[in-house]
């Protein structure tokens, strides 16, 4: 009788295990896995955009072609729609003459530098003064809390206008305006992760041994807290399009020819009944990217919950 | 501590965020734009270039050694003032009314600031009310179902829909449904409903001469009904139809995702499972028992509901050519009229701030685990 040999299998243990896990989870959940390669293909295509078009058309006017669409597919009921010369303009053109399709991939990179720029910063100053501000306590705790009920008592478009009224119209002032409402977010999440987990058992433990205050905070405490910023940072990325988009929209653009989504949109404006292509489109792709980053979002949290941690 | 000596820190702590808001706001734009600004909400069209001087003087917006309104308006650098003098001075004129004179596009000098907001004001908070209504109206019956039919068509339908509507941008949608109700569903070159503008006499379904109501509070829903003007009330329904779905799509979307997360966790607890196996009939288990407990998160994070509602409504008045507030404060920002925009945003922080008291307030009295 031949004697079945057990052969050793080596176990994943630790990270590994939680991320194959992660990843299993992740696979099994389509509308998860339709986020992700909308945020992942938007990301790609922006990257790729001034392969793809050329990134000078945006300053050309060319007149010969203003308002017309000639895709055969679809027609609109609206008088007066001219004929495009030349070759089919899929999404029809705006008031320059410009290819509302080539628009629209050209105002991609612009759209997600500031919008990463944006969240990353705001992810920077909010965690740096939440967890802080937990560990410390007391009284410098209690002054950061009522600095971002400052901050929390208006809207955040409001706040936003406010600083653009003042700053001027620049890209740089328009990042500036959009990242002062957002940190006060990131302070309060961070901080009341950090402020439970500060009295757990091993950070007591740390502190016994002599490890400093920033040793604590940096390697031990934040690595274990840092699970619901990164889902409010992937929410976050659509958001931040959102508002400041908006801000575009009601006119703070340092151009009016700017290629970038909330932008593409003014320019319909005054042709709401007469061109709609120019304003459905833009925001139609709006709405897909930011839904992208929210579905995406929405699966790092169901993939990240806590319980899956030991 | 008891809940009305709470309610008194509380107030403490508006007036507190008023001062630094008004502060910072002050300093930021009186700082970064030239004095000219500074001094135009003032003047009156017919003033001499004496009396200008004359008036930036006392309100210390010049230095009492400037020579001339030239030297002022030149930036010469004896006549700048310091910022804190011009302050004082603006709280005593504020707290006596005095905001100036506005500077928005065609009625330069003429309409007073306050005056222009008051009449401004309340056809923003019809929309905001009514968004807030739509809001919490819709959002719990949807979370509800979705919640109680965990995983079914409904509750995949209804989550995709709130993730939908979470990820609108407004003004894109305000413009959308203008588009299908006024250019689509047309009937005879007219549209279902009009498109812009706070009385709809331009559609299918509105009369095209109301008549005229009495002003008791501003609202024209209200004061139509109170005038007893029925085509009028109904001309001013429809007109705020579009602009309020457009508001709170977005904030019912993210309620109904917080009502259905809050009541799925309410349905895992063990009282219900208690409940039902007393033989309770379904509708009192889930209506009786676990909604109460569900409705605690979302009455927290309506604060933060009424907050991007008010945000919102800046988008949504642009769209619609509805002339509240939010449509005044982006041609104000475009003027740079800086009294105009001091006046919106100390009155939505204290609106905000109050609201945010409010909803502390209930749930301090619907939770009794909540002792302050």
């Amino acid at each position: 009788m031949t004697e079945t040999e057990e052969v050793p299998v080596k176990a994943l243990t630790g990270r590994r295990a939680e991320l194959k896990h992660a990843y299993t989870l992740y696979k099994q959940n389509p509308v998860v896995v339709a986020g992700s390669i909308i945020a992942v293909g938007s990301i790609v295509l922006a990257l790729l955009s001034n392969v793809i078009v050329n990134p000078n058309i945006w300053q050309v006017e060319q007149l010969g072609q203003r308002l017309c669409w000639n895709n055969p597919t679809f027609s609109w009921p609206v008088t007066n729609v001219f004929d495009c010369p030349g070759a089919t303009y899929p999404l029809g053109t705006d008031s320059w003459g410009r290819n509302v399709l080539q628009m629209i991939i050209l105002a991609l990179p612009l759209d997600m530098e500031i919008s990463l720029t944006i969240v990353v910063s705001a992810t920077l100053i909010g965690v740096a003064l939440g967890s802080f501000a937990a560990y410390v306590g007391g009284k410098v705790d209690e002054a950061i809390l009522r600095v971002t009920d400052i901050f929390f008592a208006l809207p955040a478009l409001v706040l936003a206008i406010v600083v653009m009224t003042i700053l001027g119209r620049t890209i740089m002032n328009l990042t500036i305006a959009v990242l002062i409402p957002w940190w006060p977010i990131y302070v309060r999440l961070i901080r009341s992760q950090v402020l439970s987990e500060k009295e757990r058992p091993y950070v007591e433990a740390l502190r016994s041994t002599g490890a400093s205050p920033v040793r604590i905070l940096f390697l031990h405490i934040l690595p274990n807290t840092i699970y619901p910023v990164i889902v409010q940072m992937t929410l976050d990325i659509g958001n931040v399009i959102l508002t400041f988009s908006a801000l575009m929209f009601l006119g703070f653009s340092p151009n009016p020819l700017l290629p970038e989504l909330g932008n593409l949109v003014t320019e319909g404006i005054s042709y709401v009944f007469t061109a709609p292509w120019l304003i459905v489109f833009p925001g139609l792709t709006i709405l897909i990217v930011v839904l992208g980053f929210n579905l995406l979002g929405d699966g790092v949290r169901d993939v990240l919950d806590p319980r899956l941690r030991r | 501590m008891k809940l009305y000596e709470y309610a008194l820190r509380r107030m403490f702590l508006l007036i507190f965020v008023l001062f630094a808001i008004s502060l910072i706001v002050f300093y930021m734009a009186r700082g970064a734009l030239p004095p000219e600004y500074s001094l135009a909400p003032y003047i009156t069209p017919k003033m001499t270039d004496a009396q200008k001087l004359q008036l930036a003087q006392s309100l210390r917006v010049a230095t009492a050694s400037c020579p001339s309104y030239q030297a002022f308006s030149s930036h010469d650098p004896q006549c700048v003032a310091p910022l804190w003098g011009q302050y004082v001075i603006w709280l005593g004129l504020i707290a006596q009314g005095n905001w100036g004179y506005s500077q928005l596009p065609g009625l330069a000098g003429t309409a007073r600031t306050w005056d222009v907001f008051t009449g401004r004001f309340p056809f923003t908070a019809q929309l905001a009310i009514g968004g807030s209504i739509v809001t919490f109206l819709i959002a719990f019956p949807m979370g509800i179902i979705s919640a109680t039919r965990n995983n079914k068509l409904p509750d995949h339908a209804s989550r995709i829909a709130a993730l939908v509507g979470y990820s609108l941008p407004i003004y894109w949608f305000g413009y959308m449904l203008q588009i299908v109700f006024v250019l689509y569903l047309a009937v005879g070159g007219k549209g279902l409903f009009q498109g812009s503008g706070a009385l709809a006499t331009e559609c299918v379904i509105c009369f095209s001469s109301p008549g005229s109501i009495n002003t008791f509070t501003g609202m024209p829903i209200l004061d139509s009904v109170l005038s007893g003007n029925l085509p009028y009330f109904w001309d001013s329904l429809l007109s705020t139809v579009l602009p309020i779905i457009a508001l709170s799509l977005a904030t019912l979307s993210s309620l109904t995702r917080i009502v259905r997360s809050s009541m799925m966790e309410a349905l895992r607890q063990d009282y219900v499972l208690l409940a039902r196996s007393k033989g309770l009939r379904e509708r009192v288990v889930v209506y009786r028992h676990a909604l109460r407990n569900a409705m605690l998160p979302a009455i927290t994070v309506s604060g933060v509901i009424f907050s991007t509602l008010l945000g919102g409504v800046v988008l949504t008045e642009t769209v619609f050519a509805y002339p509240g507030i939010g449509q005044a404060i982006v041609s104000a920002s475009l003027v740079v009229d800086i009294n105009f925009l001091e006046l919106y945003v100390l009155v939505i922080a204290s609106i905000l701030v109050i609201t945010n008291l409010c909803v502390d307030m209930i749930y301090a009295v619907l939770d009794p685990r909540i002792r302050y």
